[in-house]
């Protein structure tokens, strides 16, 4: 090998084709507009209603030439991180979405709609919203969400299982007793080639089923001052208990990890307790799903306690342009919205709305029962509101849950356990509140 | 090599000992594979079918259509192109001044280089976020590309030194006493000889890169210059609107499929690379 | 003393890039990173300091903290010795006159190389407790499988499984250390009268030992840093990763949390540097300890 040989040639070539790359490379690959629109960022989901809102976008514009939206599609499970990196970095999107469970934390985030609010009042019909609707849009008496849907908790049952098991249909007046009576009855392990069936889901992993058995039971999450974690009491842990006992006790929902796989569109569960209103399109899908709906039912101490959350959008307090924005954000939750949510198969916010809905129904629709969705609103409780509350639930009281359902702890253990670490989480990280 | 010194009894164990740990090493593969040729409700019955009823090749074709694979796959190639050349050019040189030059401190330099492979990138990123975001380097490649242009592959180096340190120092004194240049005998003399290690480095920073999903999830926003693993998680919701479903319940064969289309180009880069990567290995021999 | 000054230059010239990267990209982003350590900061507000009420509250509050650490260490003290182990024996038997060689080591190597959330995904489904692969082969058998995924006494070793089905990397590297070894050092050991274990013994393993001792520091580190795996796992079966019952809450991916999902940064800064502080000390312990057995060339 000739040790004196070299290549200039080469070596100049690599340094083009650098130079070339780097220039590519640093290229803003989405030029903001020159020709002078103002700009509004908006971080959302990516969602199934995709074109649906690009679509909403364009005719925003259209309307608003001076104006020019750039959406900000994030995956939902790198959602949360991507918004607040771009808010530490100074870049916070002008519009996102927020709901109940996430307007505490991201309260900081926030601009106070009040005054826009009061000011369009006209324009926006607050009247027009449920109740609990209008509660879970406001933090101390203030504005801070529009909403676009919202979900409510519900029974959720199949009845073609329960014509087999001879059962009547859940009503209103269903207690846990009944739950549990039923859901022995439907429970049946495999037979004539066919799966077994479980008469009652068990939702693993997160609040979505055992929140409601502590509030109906009269447990609550937080004190009244939102200093303490009560999950120790009494009465929470009577809801824990029978959260637990479903399954080693009753035995109508499956050991904790053995449920089936999508087991109620399997027609593998014949009952979910607490559910969402997302799935509905999935059921939907499954032609030979015979499914409805009933409003929850009744605890020791209460019927009360089931989850009501919104889905809406609050604006940034980094906004640039406020009032566009503001338009914008009233245009995406305008009462066409709200329509488009319903007969795509969701739920009205607002009563306007719900009324025509209700009037409109079709005997092919599922769920029937929709009087009963907008009756359980009545019974409705929003999330605990605490900045905190999220991080509470998934990562320091939910495993304790998880301990419980294996056996490993007792409901009293699991309470004592989870009050304990999470008032020494609020101990330290509680006081920024607000 | 020495084939004759293998008992054929042996070689019939080793030949079955290869082809079960290829199987059991190939079976996730294959339910991968069978899983992306399923229909939608083969995917959701309980427990999930064997195999495909009807093998459901449209899967690809929606995979396709419903979602710019070709892009993000060109933006991949382009970001794996650009990492790897800075790597090679700035991790080479380094290694090779880590290895023979004796310079006071040196070992101490080394080891805070290397000390950076243990500090989870996690950590790192918030600072070096606000640093970007004040260059305005958010949404570009650059804060993916630059640092691997700095001799961010702190690995590339401390592996390729390992390489480098079973050279002996003759071998270079001989080529400077006949009058080449340090950068000559680099890239002439020690790059060649350690073809094998650099081509490992070249490897492993190209699934790197390519597999890398935090640092063009932080850093890219707009679509359009996404690479496919963030892809991959953007399709998982994409995915769900070309089933007419919602949240909840993944239509996994579509994952699936765009797993398999995704993983393909690597076995085929792999495929090629693991020949040169062998030959290599066999025409200069690290040891010398 | 003109060699030594041209030395110095060619030095900085070479390991320049490398050591402004490391000052622009480890060094600074590392110190700031401590100041954050001391300090309460959710992004929302600047960085507010609270001296070492961050550590404090890992140490004796944090209710994750702690298993946290005991996943890591199982983890590392199964997972690093069966890689290195598997990955060893593989290279082995490929390095070893095999028909198909470049096939077979591409067969191994190709788990490696999928991407963590299509193979979680893969992996849940065959360990999913009702009608997964696996329970239904245990099945046949007539065992009844636990539901692996969400038992918290399995979903540990299944991750461990799982995460052996791809130690492709460090296969690689003893491989082009396996092949770096001269044939003539065989040849004599051979005519000298040495048998397959003392051949392996006295000519591969010393020979080997800085591809071997490469192997286990990096895989330590890797073990102590797991995140993608578990989060994908977790983000595959739908649920919180870490559950259940933070059975596979690796130090990793708790950090991320603390980090990404919560804010919590100074909380994190601290336990990133606290993980640094332990990585560091094993690694100073590893390269003690190397240096009894490692051989470089003269």
């Amino acid at each position: 090998m000739n040790l004196r040989h070299r290549e200039p040639l080469l070596w100049s070539a690599i340094v083009a084709l650098a130079v070339a790359g780097f220039w590519w490379a640093g290229r803003a690959p989405a030029p903001e507009p020159a020709d002078g629109r103002k700009v509004i960022t908006w971080i959302s989901f990516i969602t199934p209603l995709r074109d649906y809102y690009e679509a909403e976008v364009a005719a925003f514009e259209r309307a608003h030439p001076n104006v020019h939206v750039r959406i900000i599609w994030a995956p939902q499970s790198e959602y949360h991180m991507k918004f607040k990196t771009l808010a530490a970095a100074g870049q916070a999107p002008d519009l996102f979405y927020s709901g109940d469970v996430w307007l505490r934390y991201l309260m900081p985030f926030m601009r106070d709609l009040t005054p826009l609010v009061k000011r369009d009042d006209a324009e926006i019909g607050l009247d027009d919203y449920f109740p609990p609707i209008r509660a879970a849009m406001q933090q101390d008496g203030r504005y801070y969400v529009l909403p676009e849907t919202t979900n409510v908790a519900l029974l959720y049952y199949n009845r073609r299982l329960f014509a087999e098991a001879g059962l009547a249909e859940p009503n209103e007046a269903w207690t846990w007793t009944d739950l549990v009576r039923a859901g022995q009855k439907l429970t049946h392990t495999e037979r004539d080639g066919q799966p077994g069936v479980w008469g009652c889901s068990r939702v693993e992993g997160w609040w979505g089923e055992w929140l409601i058995y502590v509030r109906q039971a009269g447990g609550k999450v937080f004190s009244p001052d939102g200093k303490r974690c009560t999950l120790d009491s009494p009465e929470a842990v009577a809801g824990l208990k029978f959260f637990a006992e479903k399954s080693s006790r009753y035995g109508i929902s499956a050991p904790a990890g053995f449920e089936p796989l999508n087991g109620f569109v399997n027609q593998r569960v014949a009952m979910i307790v607490g559910g969402h209103t997302n799935y509905w399109p999935n059921y939907n899908q499954v032609p030979a799903l015979d499914w409805d709906v009933q409003i929850l039912p009744a605890g020791p101490a209460s019927r009360r306690g089931g989850e009501l959350a919104i889905a809406g959008y609050a604006m940034s307090k980094t906004a640039r342009y406020p009032e566009e924005t503001w338009q914008l954000l009233k245009f995406l939750t305008r009462r066409e919205t709200v329509a488009e949510v319903v007969a795509r198969g969701g739920i009205a916010v607002r009563r306007s709305v719900a009324e025509a809905h209700l009037r409109n129904l079709r005997p092919s629709d599922r769920p029937r029962h929709m009087a009963a969705v907008y009756h359980q609103m009545d019974f409705a409780d929003p999330i605990p509101r605490d900045a905190h509350f999220i991080e509470l639930m998934l990562k320091i009281v939910q495993a304790e849950i998880d301990r419980m359902i294996l056996g490993e702890l007792t409901p009293e253990e699991a309470g004592r356990r989870a009050a304990a670490a999470a008032n020494a989480f609020l101990a330290t990280f509680g006081s920024s509140d607000s | 090599m020495h084939r004759s010194q293998i008992h054929p009894a042996i070689r019939a164990c080793l030949y079955a000992l290869l082809a079960l740990g290829a199987f059991v090493m190939l079976l996730p593969l294959a339910w991968m594979l069978l899983t992306s040729l399923k229909t939608f409700p083969e995917i959701l019955r309980s427990p999930p079918a064997w195999l495909p009823a009807h093998p459901q090749w449209e899967n690809y074709r929606t995979v396709w259509n419903g979602f710019a694979y070709y892009r993000f796959f060109l933006n991949s190639t382009f970001v794996a192109v650009m990492v790897i050349a800075g790597t090679v050019l700035t991790c080479c040189p380094a290694a090779y001044a880590f290895s023979f030059y004796d310079v006071r401190h040196k070992e101490l330099l080394f080891g805070a280089l290397l000390s950076t492979l243990m500090l989870p990138a996690q950590v790192t990123v918030i600072p070096l976020f606000k640093a970007f975001a004040a260059l305005h380097w958010i949404n570009t490649y650059l804060p993916l590309i630059v640092p691997a242009w700095l001799g961010g592959n702190v690995f590339g180096i401390f592996l390729l030194r390992q390489f480098f340190r079973t050279i002996p120092k003759s071998f270079i004194e001989a080529a400077r006493i006949d009058g080449a240049s340090e950068w000559t005998i680099l890239w002439r003399l020690i790059v060649p000889m350690s073809l094998p290690a650099v081509l490992t480095v070249v490897i492993f920073t190209f699934l790197w890169s390519w597999n890398d999903l935090f640092n063009p999830l932080v850093y890219l926003h707009d679509e359009s210059t996404y690479t496919l693993p963030v892809g991959l998680l953007y399709f998982i919701a994409r995915a769900e609107q070309l089933t007419g479903g919602s949240a909840g319940l993944v239509p996994w064969h579509l994952v699936m499929t765009l797993a398999t289309v995704m993983v393909l180009p690597i076995i085929v880069v792999f495929a090629f690379a693991q020949r040169r990567f062998v030959e290599g290995v066999a025409a200069s021999g690290v040891k010398g | 003393m003109n060699a030594r000054r041209a030395q110095l230059l060619w030095f900085w010239l070479f390991a320049g890039p490398a050591v402004l990267g490391f000052a622009c990209f480890s060094l600074w982003p590392m110190l700031y990173s401590l100041w954050l350590s001391f300090c309460r900061y959710e992004v929302v507000a600047p960085p507010a300091f609270i001296g070492l009420r961050n550590y404090s509250y890992l140490l004796k509050s944090d209710p994750a903290f702690w298993p946290s650490i005991k996943v890591t260490l199982f983890f590392t003290a199964v997972q690093m010795p069966l890689s290195i182990l598997g990955a060893l024996g593989v290279a082995l038997l490929l390095n070893q006159p095999v028909r198909g060689r470049g096939f077979w080591r591409s067969v191994y190597f190709l788990p490696s190389i999928l991407p963590q959330a299509a193979s979680a995904a893969v992996f849940v489904y065959i360990f999913q407790a009702d009608g997964g692969l696996l329970n239904r082969v245990l099945g046949l058998v007539g065992i009844a499988g636990p539901a692996w995924n969400t038992s918290p006494t399995w979903a540990l070793p299944v991750l461990v499984i799982v995460s052996l089905w791809s130690f492709g990397y460090p296969m690689v590297i003893f491989l082009s250390g396996l092949q770096s070894v001269p044939r003539e050092l065989y040849e004599a050991a051979h005519i000298d009268g040495a048998g397959a274990w003392a051949r392996f013994r006295h000519v591969t393993l010393p020979l080997i030992s800085p591809v071997l001792f490469f192997n286990i520091v990096m895989g330590i580190i890797g073990a102590l840093k797991v995140f993608d795996l578990a989060y994908a796992y977790g983000a595959a079966q739908g649920l919180e990763p870490g559950g259940p019952a933070r059975a596979t809450l690796f130090y990793g991916l708790n950090l991320y949390q603390q980090a990404f999902t919560y804010f919590h940064m100074g909380l994190a800064s601290a336990m990133a540097w606290l993980l640094f502080a332990v990585i560091m000390a094993i690694t100073w312990l590893n390269f003690r300890l190397g240096r009894r057995w490692v051989h470089y060339g003269d």
